[in-house]
């Protein structure tokens, strides 16, 4: 029975694993032609089985030598933070960044346990109204500041 | 030769200094620290936040803009390092050590301004580095052929594995995922769409921008936000004094010396650059002293020598991508990245058919610096009271400004699903224990190595020898197996261990 000795070296193995496999069974349908000759699958499947070797030793290092742990991964701050960024990209060409920059501000204040609702949109007014300006009226950078353009 | 370099730094100058590039000079220096002495935010996100500012800009003013924002995050992250304890990215880590040690004894004047006026001193020096050796550089990179670059990126991909933080074996995956990355979208050669899956927004590859700052600024934020308790300033003394005391200057002149000499040098390596040079001058600096129990307790010494050295290296590390268009680090890929989106492909051509653009980049290097010196020390106080908003303030903005510059460059909903993407990535393999520098060199590099991969073995037709029959070629592998043995070595191992302990 193998036993997880280094969880770290066993999670970044398998994705390696996981990455170099993807790559070659994603990469089987471009022609891999000859050296003198390289196809466009040739590089891509020379590092995909790389990627997989590499994990493959990575993975074994991890039930053989002793390693640190795994720390715990807290959810609210990568979901909120996600979830913060995705809604920004989603919603800025419909209703303008004065409104999705606001939004982003009160998601992302949630990333954090003891946010404060008042606080957070007071903040994101401020940055609404900074990035409005700076970005889109003093640079000039394509972004509609608005809704409804 | 003599002649040429005055006439040519005159040329750069004269192309640098009119007042609009100086401006611009002077924005991005301000940016640059603005964002750079952020807690956590180090120069790679700092950059990678700043680039779509300037993409409007011509070119040259584009460039200086660049090399503005990129000394200010430098150097604001040295600032935050002496003051807060928290280093942006590895190199700034030697800086904490004595540099935040003086600050808690109240010396953080002295610990800014030697910071400063070695950085300024090592700049000068490298700048006259670039121009003086450059040209003969850019000479040498002439005689390159495929198989010359395809073993020079081996040898700088092989020495960024050694540098990477954590395991080796580790770091060599997430190069060669970096290079798997790279290849993603439209094959130049056969036209076939590679790992596309079908979306359309990557029929031009995976953009740059999204991955950086997926990687580095929104995984910076959200480990940030897992701490207890979160960063903040661990000083109350009201800094005054900024300028070093007489006993200062004459602890660490030397210091500044061989940081400066050590950090020209270790700058041109492949592989090398700003980490490498602050590392190896603080060991340095250690192995002189006649007393090394000083070191971690505030040794004038331990921040003037990386310091200078730091700086030194980040001005010669142009030196492989102007001349032979090869970035050396994952800063350096980034400037590389601007680059090209200027429509300027680095390499030599740069130097011969648009000598402005070269000429006035040494210029306004060193126009950078000087003006890090004239305008950030008098506003170390503007600084300072930024470090001290508190970080739930800070964060959201962090965020905000960094979904606005993936979405202004392209405008394109797909570019913050793949940011996302890749936060979620990075924050994973960071769990699991591997750094994202690494992987970032491998991106920029992955279409350049499958070209010259193809073009050496269509010249030699298959047969791989072709790599050791090239005398250059063969030197480059030579030294990439000279340091492959090394880090397999036991005792070497133990010494890059111990560097990294401290």
């Amino acid at each position: 029975m193998l036993r997880v000795k280094s969880p770290q070296d066993l999670g970044a193995g398998l994705v390696f694993v996981l990455i170099g496999l993807a790559g070659l069974y994603f990469g089987s349908d471009l022609a891999f032609g000859t050296a003198a000759r390289m196809g466009p699958g040739y590089f891509p499947i020379l590092l995909s089985a790389m990627i997989a070797a590499v994990g493959l030793i990575v993975g074994l290092r991890g039930v053989t030598i002793d390693g640190p742990p795994i720390e715990p991964v807290q959810l609210r701050p990568i979901v909120f933070i996600i979830a913060a960024i995705l809604i920004f990209g989603f919603l800025i060409e419909s209703i303008g960044l004065a409104l999705t920059a606001i939004l982003l501000t009160v998601f992302a204040g949630y990333a954090r346990r003891d946010v404060k609702l008042s606080e957070t949109i007071v903040l994101g007014v401020a940055l609404a109204a900074f990035t409005v300006v700076v970005f889109v009226y003093v640079l000039g950078q394509p972004l509609p500041a608005w809704w409804g353009r | 030769m003599e002649f040429d370099l005055f006439h040519n730094l005159a040329t750069g100058f004269g192309a640098a200094l009119s007042l609009k590039n100086v401006g611009f000079a002077l924005i991005g220096c301000l940016l640059g620290t603005l964002i750079g002495v952020l807690p956590g935010i180090g120069p790679i996100p700092t950059i990678a936040m700043l680039l779509p500012i300037t993409f409007g800009l011509e070119p040259l003013s584009s460039l200086i803009m660049l090399a503005g924002i990129y000394y200010g995050a430098q150097y604001g992250g040295s600032t935050t390092s002496i003051l807060v304890n928290i280093p942006g990215e590895a190199g700034s880590i030697v800086t904490c050590l004595d540099g935040h040690q003086m600050a808690r004894q109240g010396r953080a004047g002295a610990a800014l301004g030697v910071a400063a006026l070695g950085s300024f001193f090592a700049g000068c020096v490298g700048t006259i580095f670039i121009a003086a050796f450059g040209p003969p550089l850019a000479a040498i990179a002439q005689e390159f052929n495929s198989p010359d670059y395809f073993s020079l990126m081996v040898l700088g991909l092989v020495t960024a594995v050694i540098l990477a933080h954590g395991s080796v074996i580790k770091a060599v995956g997430m190069v060669l995922v970096g290079l798997l990355f790279g290849l993603v979208g439209t094959d130049v050669n056969s036209g076939l769409t590679r790992y596309t899956f079908g979306v359309s927004d990557l029929w031009d590859g995976i953009d740059f921008l999204p991955l950086v700052i997926g990687m580095f600024g929104i995984v910076e934020v959200i480990r940030n936000l897992e701490q207890a308790t979160l960063p903040r300033p661990q000083f109350s003394a009201k800094i005054k004094d900024l300028w070093p005391s007489m006993k200062d200057f004459r602890d660490s002149w030397r210091a500044v010396l061989r940081g400066t000499g050590l950090g020209s040098i270790l700058g041109i390596l492949p592989g090398g650059g700003a980490v490498l040079a602050a590392f190896a001058s603080y060991t340095l600096e250690k192995k002189l002293a006649k007393d090394p129990s000083r070191f971690g307790r505030g040794a004038i010494e331990g921040v003037a020598g990386p310091e200078s050295a730091n700086n030194a290296a980040a001005q010669t590390s142009f030196i492989p991508l102007l001349t032979l268009g090869l970035p050396s680090n994952a800063i350096m890929a980034l400037m590389m990245g601007a680059m090209i989106i200027q429509g300027i492909q680095p390499g030599s051509a740069v130097m011969t058919k648009r000598p402005d653009l070269f000429w006035g980049m040494v210029a306004s290097m060193w126009i950078g610096n000087l003006m890090l010196l004239v305008i950030n020390l008098p506003l170390i106080g503007l600084w300072v009271r930024l470090l001290s908003v508190p970080y739930r303030l800070l964060y959201p903005a962090i965020l905000l400004f960094c979904v606005i510059g993936i979405y202004s460059t392209n405008t394109n909903t797909a570019q913050l699903v793949l940011c996302a993407v890749f936060a979620v990535f990075g924050y994973v393999m960071l769990r699991f224990g591997c750094e994202p520098a690494p992987l970032v060199l491998g991106f920029i590099l992955g279409p350049l190595m499958e070209e010259n991969l193809r073009r050496s073995l269509v010249i030699s037709r298959g047969d791989p020898m072709v790599f050791f029959e090239r005398p250059i070629s063969a030197v480059l592998l030579a030294a990439t197996v000279a340091l492959i043995a090394l880090i397999v070595l036991p005792q070497f191992r133990k010494t890059r261990e111990e560097a990294f302990q401290e």
